[in-house]
């Protein structure tokens, strides 16, 4: 019997997976046979400086992107083996996303940004969906700001609204990537802090892509990316003790 | 801040095809009106006046609604540009000179585009010409093809199209350096609802505009002069309604999108045209000029060819003749018929296609969200859809509106005409319907094609 992703308590994962851009003697290798596993209910974090192919890993797990070689798996289903229509539903219902740059759309109040996935599905929440949204509203503390559009929300206030737009559907796995790249440091502390108490308070899994030692430090588990490789697990750490490690890695480079 | 000579190719060739026209008009009006005063008819000399009103009025429209589309088209490409726009003005661009800079582009547009215009004619007319002379379709004369006045419709092109990039590129002043860093906002409705200085502006247009038209009519019972004072009350009170469209047109636009089921490609269609209230509205108002331009020219002609044939009937000794008069006339009609409408297409088109290449990132997020290619393909198929019954509706009201105010002011003095009810060719105008609807979508669909096609990562990477 074959072993699932679901019976290794795992969200996602990604199985000897390869990407090169372009071909031939230029291309550039991007990853080279990774192989991780996102815990269930875990707050984790991928580190690794520009260039290590962070960004191109997360890309994959969540279906954006597609690998050159392996297999990306989120629960039961290997995406990598998925059509473009089937990817953009899986997307739709079982995948969440935090951008740096927020990404809400300028023309719609806050709540109606919150509410998008559902339209994008074509439903409307139910009531106990509602609830939970209410209950994200509150928790992030936007409740008040529920009417306002994009430009008249504070950076955190914009992130905090993307944040409950990725929660509302309550997906299987909540992508961040650098979520606090555009906040300044105490704005950014408080988003961090949001989406550890998402992981303890309600369970949801949680995969961060950044390069700041003190982002990762929320994390449950970081795992650090160097020229397309894992080279380096941590569990719960402090900001010291991860750039104390980057800076090892540097050195030793 | 110079644009990119890609946006202006679109403009270049409507600015080309206002000037070809109005020296082809001319010319025209010369040929013809030497090859009536040959003939013997009782009615020579009110024909000759019609005739030279007629070009005049069909100049001052053509080069109104390529006026119409320039700043229609500054207005869409400085949309797709507040970014870049916003980071000009935060490194010490004033917002006027940025204006200024578009607007001299626009003056180069005139100028390249208005000399293109009287080349192409200056080749096609003596050919024509000639041709024409050499089967006998018209008498062998000494023909005036380059008369001075020729001057006249190349430098009121070039100047119609420096106004209208300077009027299209009025919302440069809106933008501020802060958007620089930010996604750029559009305005909402209630930004839209409260600019009380605009929609008072609109509301008198339409309102003057409505009382001059009025007045050609009652004026063109006793002149053909009439038909001057109702063309200036057309310009007017359609200036007017494109101004005041951003006020109505979204609210129609989604009643008519809510028509089109209840699958969330429609849905999210139906309420895009509330969200981008001055996007939808610029798109729409393309195809509304177009399906306008097309109904009133058919309506028009129609009102001609039935009070020439009213009067025939009431006077036929002094009509004798008239038939061969009205075959060329029509004929004529049918030539600028295709002239404006192509001008209006061209716009149409280059602008449909701007608007939807400008959504790139928009497209890049809804499927990172989760809307699949087809259903983007479909929101913006519906969007086109909603938009081109808007416009037909729209414009066949205000096309048989204006067509037959031109024609009754133009005839309504004639020997035996008097007033008229409009009567509408329905075949011409249900080929406009279909054509304004087969080039809306191609519009909006090849483009959409191409921004679902590269994938959602590189396309949230888009400015």
């Amino acid at each position: 019997m074959k072993i699932t992703p679901t019976d290794l308590g795992l969200a996602a994962r990604v199985v000897h997976v390869s990407k090169s851009f372009g071909i031939g003697q230029g291309a550039v290798v991007a990853l080279s046979d990774v192989s991780i596993g996102i815990r269930r209910g875990q707050f984790t974090a991928i580190m690794g400086p520009s260039g290590s192919g962070k960004s191109t890993l997360m890309h994959i797990m969540a279906g954006l992107d597609t690998p050159t070689s392996g297999e990306a798996w989120l629960g039961d289903t290997q995406i990598t083996a998925l059509d473009d229509t089937a990817l953009t539903r899986l997307r739709r219902r079982r995948i969440g996303f935090v951008f740096q740059s927020f990404n809400l759309v300028p023309t719609l109040s806050a709540r109606d940004n919150i509410l998008l996935p559902f339209e994008l599905d074509g439903r409307t929440p139910t009531a106990d969906e509602q609830g939970w949204i209410n209950t994200l509203c509150d928790t992030l503390r936007i409740t008040d700001r529920l009417t306002h559009r994009p430009h008249e929300l504070s950076g955190g206030q914009q992130q905090r609204v993307a944040i409950a737009r990725a929660l509302a559907t309550r997906p299987d796995l909540v992508f961040a990537d650098e979520p606090t790249g555009n906040l300044d440091s105490r704005t950014g502390r408080e988003v961090l802090a949001l989406l550890a108490e998402a992981c303890s308070k309600f369970g949801q899994s949680i995969a961060m892509v950044t390069h700041d030692p003190v982002a990762a430090s929320y994390a449950d588990r970081v795992l650090i990316l160097a020229d397309g490789k894992v080279v380096h697990e941590l569990g719960p750490s402090t900001p010291e003790q991860i750039s104390g490690y980057m800076l090892a890695m540097d050195r030793a480079s | 801040m110079r644009m990119r000579l890609g946006d202006y190719t679109a403009s270049i060739l409507v600015t080309m095809l206002s000037s070809a026209f109005g020296v082809l008009l001319l010319q025209g009006t010369s040929v013809l009106t030497t090859i009536i005063s040959g003939d013997d008819i009782a009615q020579k000399e009110s024909v000759q006046v019609a005739l030279s009103l007629v070009s005049v009025i069909f100049f001052a429209i053509a080069v109104y609604v390529g006026g119409v589309v320039t700043a229609n088209t500054v207005g869409t490409v400085i949309a797709g540009r507040t970014r870049v726009i916003a980071l000009y003005r935060l490194v010490g661009a004033s917002a006027s000179s940025l204006r200024r800079a578009v607007a001299a582009d626009g003056l180069l547009v005139g100028v390249v585009g208005s000399v293109l215009g009287l080349a192409v004619a200056s080749i096609l007319t003596p050919v024509s010409v000639s041709i024409g002379v050499a089967t006998d379709a018209i008498p062998s004369a000494r023909y005036d093809l380059f008369p001075v006045i020729l001057a006249v419709p190349v430098l009121a092109v070039v100047l119609v199209t420096w106004l209208a990039s300077w009027v299209g590129s009025r919302r440069i002043l809106e933008v501020t350096p802060i958007q620089a860093g930010a996604a750029a906002v559009e305005p909402s409705r209630e930004d839209i609802a409260s600019h009380p200085v605009r929609n008072a502006g609109a509301f008198i247009l339409i309102g003057v505009g409505v009382l001059l038209l009025a007045g050609g009519i009652a004026l063109g019972m006793v002149n053909m002069l009439g038909v001057l004072v109702a063309m200036l009350g057309g310009i007017l009170s359609f200036t007017g309604v494109v101004l005041g469209a951003p006020l109505f047109l979204p609210a129609i636009l989604r009643s008519t999108g809510r028509m089109l089921g209840s699958g969330p490609a429609a849905k999210v269609a139906a309420a895009n045209a509330v969200r981008n209230p001055a996007r939808s509205t610029r798109a729409t108002i393309g195809v509304v000029i177009g399906v306008t331009l097309v109904t009133m020219f058919a309506v028009a002609s129609q009102g001609y060819v039935d009070m020439i044939m009213k009067g025939r009937e009431a006077y036929p000794a002094d009509y004798q003749g008239i038939d061969e008069t009205l075959a060329v006339t029509i004929g004529v009609f049918a030539v600028l018929f295709g002239f404006s409408a192509l001008i209006a297409a061209v716009g149409m088109v280059n602008n449909l296609s701007l608007s939807v290449l400008q959504r790139t990132r928009e497209i890049g997020l809804l499927r990172a969200l989760g809307f699949t290619r087809t259903q983007i393909r479909r929101m913006i198929l519906a969007e086109s859809v909603q938009m081109t019954v808007a416009a037909v509706g729209f414009g066949l009201v205000l096309g048989i509106l204006y067509g037959w105010a031109g024609a009754q002011s133009l005839l309504g003095s004639i020997l035996g005409g008097g007033f008229m009810l409009p009567s509408v060719p329905w075949l011409v105008v249900l080929g406009a319907i279909v054509a304004a609807a087969a080039l809306s979508t191609a519009a909006s669909i090849a483009p959409s094609r191409r921004a679902t096609r590269i994938s959602p990562v590189a396309a949230l990477a888009v400015e």
